[in-house]
């Protein structure tokens, strides 16, 4: 989405993995400041299982290997210390401003802070809402035990359709 | 989990309309009537026969076949005017005129599920893509169009009728009731509802839970209406390419037309550029596993 942000993918001690988009250090406003922030993990230990963790769950990412070294030791690919960034954007209120601020230390990410500078009172809702989205890695429970009235997924599709599909397996098989 | 043996079963009307299945929920001992059912049904059909570009009777039909001005019904402008809205926020991924590219596709009304040949892709290649803002001039619900296009409202179109559906409903004094046309979904009433959101590639598992109450939650998801390696319903208009990161998204909205275009933009554009334009909540999951959500949507996701 903007020019400078780097995709780094960290692991947390808890086995989630977590990504956040990093706008590097630059300081000027290109692009928007679209931040996941996330539950920053007991900073007080992340930094001492920096170097394995991010090896326990290469599983559930694909992305780690090809845009952050594995932190071994003492090559972090990131210099230590906190980052801060501001983006901009124009919303139906007039240009706003959003701030993030993450703290690294040994590629690990220790501190995510997201602080909405909108004056508005409608753009300061929608950023303090959207401010703290925050992703982790879901698991699949039993819709049978979560007791729920009723479902929402991907339409169901119709007789027709299935049909078709049908019929193009068999041609291709 | 520790509902009464004795508690009675709410009331349900169950159909299939438009490619999918319906059910209207009601409390135990307050059916619809065989009138209000009849009149459920009929207005479904009369969307269809304005709106679906797999009845070559619809109105979009007509457009589909030549340059042309078609005068779709009263319902037509507030839809309209959301797809404008929902063309600027996602700076064009989300388009009605896409409906060419799914044709070019596969996904046409005979179902034939094959994409183009060469020549036919290259035909359209060298016409170029139609767009809702420069290709069509729309007054209020008249569409004129100075070449064929292929109009699809599957972004919003089943989330709207789903409004039209309750407002219908509510006509007739049905305020305690649940819309759901798989997966579009209105609320209204006096006690929320527990709707778990569908697990995208485990059948029969679900990532979270959402509450809702007098409010829409619409899903998407590219797990069904596949017919082919990476071939799926949820195209990028801008590329005619079935979208990849996303896999499925939910989202709460005052309305279900917006829910459900929104539940489509959200596989293109992030929500904070939407957040822009729109007022809503939401859940956004990835291909690698990972789920997004909005501070204040309403439930929990399971990780």
């Amino acid at each position: 989405m903007n020019l400078r942000q780097k995709q780094i993918t960290l692991a947390a001690m808890t086995g989630l993995s977590i990504s956040v988009a990093l706008a590097g250090c630059a300081t000027d406003t290109a692009g928007s400041a679209e931040a996941e922030t996330v539950p920053t993990s007991s900073s007080g230990s992340s930094s001492s299982s920096s170097s394995d963790s991010s090896t326990t769950d290469s599983s559930t990412t694909d992305s780690s290997s090809t845009d952050s070294s594995s932190s071994d030791s003492s090559a972090s690919t990131y210099t230590d210390g906190t980052y801060e960034a501001t983006g901009s954007y124009t919303s139906p209120n007039g240009q706003e401003e959003i701030d993030v601020s993450i703290t690294l230390e040994s590629d690990i990410i220790t501190a995510v802070t997201v602080t909405p500078e909108a004056t508005n009172p409608n753009s300061v809702n929608y950023q303090t809402q959207f401010a703290d989205g925050i992703a982790a890695v879901v698991v699949g429970e039993d819709i049978d035990e979560i007791s729920v009235s009723r479902v929402a997924g991907s339409s169901l599709t119709s007789g027709g359709f299935n049909e078709a599909v049908e019929a193009i397996k068999a041609e291709a098989s | 989990m520790s509902a009464q043996a004795a508690e009675p079963a709410p009331e349900r009307f169950d159909f299939e309309a438009i490619g999918t299945r319906w059910q209207i929920e009601t409390p135990a001992g307050a059916p619809l009537s065989p009138t209000v059912r009849d009149e459920v049904l009929a207005r479904i059909d009369r969307f269809d026969e304005a709106y679906s570009r797999f009845r070559p009777d619809s109105l979009v039909a007509r457009l589909a076949g030549g340059a042309g001005t078609v005068s779709f019904p009263d319902d037509a402008p507030p839809l309209f005017e959301l797809y404008d809205r929902l063309v600027a926020a996602t700076h064009g991924a989300v388009d009605p005129l896409v409906g060419a590219e799914l044709e070019l596709l596969g996904y046409d009304a005979s179902y034939s599920l094959a994409p183009a040949s060469a020549e036919r892709r290259a035909a359209a290649d060298a016409r170029g893509r139609a767009h809702w803002t420069g290709d069509v001039v729309r007054k209020g619900g008249t569409v004129t169009t100075e070449r064929p296009v292929v109009i699809d409202v599957g972004a919003a179109g089943k989330g709207y009728l789903v409004d039209l559906v309750t407002e219908l409903l509510a006509g007739h004094g049905v305020d305690e009731v649940v819309v759901d046309g798989s997966g579009d979904i209105r609320h209204r009433g006096a006690t929320p509802i527990r709707i778990g959101l569908e697990h995208p590639l485990q059948p029969g598992k679900a990532i979270g839970v959402a509450t809702l109450q007098n409010a829409s939650l619409c899903a998407s998801a590219s797990n069904r209406r596949v017919w082919g390696d990476g071939l799926h319903h949820i195209l990028d208009a801008r590329t005619g390419s079935p979208a990849r990161e996303v896999i499925a998204t939910w989202v709460i909205a005052a309305d279900t037309a917006l829910a459900d275009g929104l539940a489509t933009a959200l596989f293109f554009t992030g929500a904070h550029e939407l957040a822009k334009t729109f007022h809503f909540s939401y859940v956004r999951m990835y291909a690698d596993g990972r789920a997004e959500r909005s501070r204040d949507f309403p439930g929990e996701l399971f990780t």
